[in-house]
């Protein structure tokens, strides 16, 4: 922001940055509402590139529709001789493209332009007054689409006859890149599956605030449920024109006479079992009860476990439909592979897949609940029968019970006889039904995969690679993949390096006193420099801005952490994560010393991206063309130095110390003194130089 | 420098005009929701391959348990319908494993590789706006010094203060340059990164449910033959179970 400009330099004027800030202020808020009508302009446009979609997608559907139909039909109807069950193919052609027709009409009844709010709404009108006409062309095409395949695959099989064919539908449409009579027949497959995520493409551009929201949406919920409907009568018309219901010794038959006695028999151990876990043993052995009791022990068994792993299932199924990985928006909506996968996600998670849950749940999990709550009563009187069964036995022995006695005989056998006759006749119809449901179950896996594979049909055609084997297929996208991967790595790499340079910048005198101080105090070797302003966010940490010098005394903290080095910076000592430290090398390597100390220094080298002292010394002797004057005030420290002020011109005499050392230069200052200063404390004013009002002292 | 009154850090010369300024903005913007976009969609195929994953595993739990109870052994017809059942959720299951494998391959590592392009371009974002921020500054600074009495101090200060300057305004310009160049450039890459991406997802479909439709086909054939209807079939579920409910053993309580 603008405001951001202001930094922490000292604001003297205080009026002035009232109005400074006023004014900053209105151009930020015009700014603002700018933006926001661009994005508003920005999102109507999309709402209406959405809605021409829909249109046009409607009117060239009925065109190609009307080639095939028309144009492609009369030309194959002139082969010699004429294909078989021609007619067959265009049977229920002729009700889908009357309805586009009256849809088209509809639409362009109003002569609104798109723009016009109130379009949407006849749109939405037109789509709705027409939904039940929809469904019952589509749906009678879609319930015949399979013999048209069947026809064409007899076609396929006639080469010179398909020849023929594919001749007279490139002659009919020169234009259409189509290969086969299916390429026009599936599209109105296709053409059903598109309404809902062309009309919730624009629901997704379309404001809530918007008049016609609540209709579009309700168009986009109808346009749903027209698919639900349309593949169930799809499967309804399989199931009647396949199966013509002559019962013969099917499966079914193999269930309804399951033998539950002679199985019951075979189960006895399982009883034995569970009495040994109970530690309860009656004298009394019983074996044709205790085989069906077995039974019902694992039939109880199998019936919970089904039930929770039914559960499961659906539990995981649920979860699957709530990830929407077709909502996704990469502004790739004019390309065909990513539309054509969201047609088909979202045909599979808003309509296919709910289906194919529904049914589950009302065939399959429902029955399975009232069959286990149904497992109660037989339990109990199983239960209650053992506990008479003990009582039964004391007493069982004697010659002359009492009238309590009586009772109590008299109610084990009952419910003992109750049991033998009833308990198999439970197993059985239980059995029958487990067996039937996971019949079921299977039925509606082959419903699902049918309805898939329908709608694939229609984008096999569209898709480049479609006609890829799939090893082929397989291969090129993976090894797109990696190459892509690499090309990516190439973009991140030199974004990385050029753009996240540092800038270059020379060192303020306040800098290079810390970095005297530091280097001093630690060696150049610990010299790090602040990558970016870092606040300290736990104890100890430091708060340190960009370019400042640091000394690392420790790499780690006292926890071992080597992220977290311990630093100092100029006097205060703390954390900071060493990501945001940057190794500096200086151009000296030592400060220098005293002109009168003996040692020359080594001069490392330079790193390319480190702060660079921009001074260097100079080798001037008095040239008229140039004035040397002190850019940083310098205090002298010793009698062979000499002070000078920021701005003060001085006479180099020597650029160099008695040793040599070009870090110190001779200088006689303004007042005559005479003494050392360091040399990058120089710089170099070219006289003459003319910016208007220059004045040279 | 604080001897030196401040009125703003805003230079008088216009360094960057607004419609390169805005410009540069809604690349950005593009970028940043292509950011957030893909992020998103990365984070939905994990789960609902996850999810799908697990719904496999729980059919062939189904399959399994069913086949570990000894109600199987009895009764050769049942525990035929059974193994076959649990032979189809297996195969679903092993071809439902390698439909993830290949998603995973072409889809779900190409994403989430694409995502990690993004923090070192935000962060080259970051760094061309503090050069430019250090420009802005350091450009006024030059500004003022101008503004004022030609001395020798200042001359000296106008003099470090473009030293200064130069080597800042050369960083922003070759890094606000290369940004204006590389943005719409990447932005456009999308396109071609995720052909194949999408192309593979609805191929690794189409043959799962391709053998998703044999298998259960040939199945229903085998254990439910008879073509019921919904309807049907719940008239037969219902009348079964009435016919238990109508045991006095089970009323009993």
């Amino acid at each position: 922001t603008l405001l951001s400009n202001y930094g922490d330099k000292k604001l003297y004027f205080p009026e002035i940055k009232e109005e400074m800030l006023a004014e900053e202020a209105e151009e930020a808020k015009k700014r603002r509402e700018e933006e926001e009508e661009e994005a508003k302009e920005r999102k109507a446009q999309r709402q209406r590139l959405a809605i021409e979609e829909l249109v046009q997608t409607e009117k060239n559907y009925l065109k190609m529709l009307q080639i095939c139909s028309v144009n492609i039909r009369s030309n194959l109807k002139q082969l010699q001789p004429p294909p078989a069950n021609l007619d067959s193919l265009f049977l229920y052609i002729e009700d889908v493209m009357d309805v586009s027709r009256r849809l088209l009409s509809l639409f362009n009844q109003t002569h609104l332009q798109p723009e016009d709010p109130h379009y949407l709404e006849t749109l939405c009108n037109s789509f709705l007054s027409l939904s039940s006409d929809i469904e019952a062309a589509y749906k009678e095409y879609l319930a015949n689409y399979n013999n048209i395949s069947v026809v064409e695959n007899g076609y396929k099989q006639k080469e010179a006859l398909w020849k023929e064919i594919i001749r007279v539908i490139k002659l009919s449409a020169p234009e259409v890149n189509a290969t086969s009579l299916s390429f026009f027949l599936v599209m109105p497959v296709q053409q059903i599956t598109r309404y809902p995520l062309l009309l919730q493409t624009i629901q997704k551009h379309t404001e809530p605030a918007h008049p016609a929201y609540a209709l579009l949406e309700q168009t986009a919920h109808t346009s749903i449920a027209l698919n639900c409907r349309i593949n169930e009568y799809k499967r309804f018309r399989e199931v009647a024109d396949k199966y013509k219901k002559t019962e013969s010794l099917t499966i079914r038959d193999k269930i309804n006479r399951l033998n539950t006695h002679s199985i019951a028999k075979k189960t006895a151990r399982f009883s034995q079992h569970l009495k040994h876990e109970t530690g309860i043993k009656p004298k009394l052995v019983d074996e044709e009860f205790d085989a069906f009791e077995g039974f019902f022990n694992i039939l109880e068994n199998g019936i919970l476990v089904l039930l929770e792993n039914v559960e499961q299932y659906l539990l995981h199924l649920q979860r699957f439909l709530t990830c929407k990985t077709e909502e996704f928006d990469f502004e790739m909506d004019g390309e065909k592979s990513p539309i054509c996968y969201k047609e088909i996600t979202t045909a599979l998670r808003q309509w296919i897949l709910p289906t194919f849950e529904k049914r589950t749940r009302t065939l399959v999990h429902k029955p399975l609940c009232a069959l286990r709550d149904l497992l109660v009563g037989p339990r109990n009187l199983i239960r209650k029968r053992l506990d008479k069964l003990l009582d039964f036995e004391m007493i069982e022995s004697k010659s002359n019970l009492s009238y309590e006695e009586q009772a109590v005989a008299n109610t084990y056998r009952t419910i003992n006889t109750l049991l033998l006759n009833e308990l198999p006749r439970f197993n059985g119809l239980a059995l029958q039904l487990i067996w039937s449901m996971l019949g079921t179950f299977s039925c509606l896996h082959r419903d699902l995969a049918a309805d898939m594979e329908q709608m694939f049909q229609s984008f096999a055609q569209q898709l480049p690679h479609s006609s890829l084997d799939p090893s082929a297929f397989w291969k090129w996208a993976e090894s797109e993949v990696l190459e892509s991967g690499r090309k990516l790595q190439t973009v991140c790499r030199s974004v990385e390096d050029s753009l996240n340079a540092p800038a270059v910048q020379p060192l303020s005198p306040s800098s290079q006193r810390r970095l005297k101080q530091l280097t001093d105090k630690h060696g150049s070797g610990k010299i790090y420099q602040v990558m970016s302003t870092v606040a300290g966010s736990r104890d100890l940490d430091l708060n340190l801005t960009r370019g400042e010098f640091v000394a690392v005394i420790s790499e780690a903290d006292t926890r071992g952490d080597k992220r977290r080095w311990l630093v100092d910076a100029g006097g205060r000592r703390g954390y900071v994560s060493s990501s945001k430290l940057i190794r500096y090398h200086q151009a000296m390597e030592d400060p220098p010393p005293s002109p009168l100390l003996n040692t020359p220094l080594d001069v490392t080298e330079r790193r390319r991206h480190s702060y660079t002292p921009v001074y260097k010394p100079m080798n001037v002797m008095s040239q008229p063309c140039f004035q040397v004057m002190a850019a940083y005030s310098f205090t002298a420290r010793g009698n062979h130095e000499v002070s000078v002020q920021a701005g003060e011109p001085v006479r180099v005499l020597e650029p160099h110390d008695k040793r040599g050392n070009p870090e110190w230069s001779l200088v006689e200052a303004t007042g005559g003194q005479r003494g050392y200063v360091p040399s990058n404390y120089l710089t170099v004013m070219p006289m003459g130089a003319e910016p208007p009002g220059f004045r040279v002292f | 420098m604080s001897w030196i009154p401040f009125k703003i850090g805003q230079p008088k010369k216009q360094i960057v005009s607004k419609t390169v300024e805005r410009d540069f903005e809604r690349e950005y913007e593009k970028l940043q929701k292509l950011e957030d976009q893909t992020k998103k969609l990365h984070k939905d195929m994990k789960k609902s391959t996850e999810a799908d994953l697990a719904m496999s595993k729980a059919a062939v739990k189904i399959s399994a348990d069913l086949l570990n109870n000894p109600l199987c052994e009895q009764d050769q017809a049942f525990l035929e319908s059974m193994t076959a059942l649990d032979t189809a959720m297996k195969r679903m299951d092993a071809f439902n494993q390698e439909k993830v494998n290949q998603i995973q391959k072409t889809v779900i590592d190409p994403l989430k590789k694409y995502s990690g392009v993004f923090p070192s371009l935000n962060m080259a974002v970051k760094r061309r706006e503090q050069a430019l921020q250090d420009y802005k500054r350091l450009q006024s600074k030059v500004e003022k010094y101008e503004e004022k009495e030609k001395t020798g101090p200042v001359m000296v200060k106008l003099h470090q203060a473009n030293e200064e300057l130069k080597p800042v305004k050369e960083d922003f310009e070759a890094k606000n340059k290369q940004l204006l160049d590389e943005m719409p450039k990447f932005y456009q890459s999308r396109i071609d990164y995720f052909q194949p991406s999408f192309e593979a997802l609805i191929r690794a479909q189409v043959v799962y449910f391709t053998e998703m439709y044999t298998i259960f086909s040939d199945l229903t054939d085998q254990i439910d033959p008879a073509g019921l209807t919904d309807e049907q079939r719940q008239r037969e579920t219902e009348a079964k179970l009435s016919e238990l409910r109508s045991l006095s053993i089970v009323a009993n309580d």
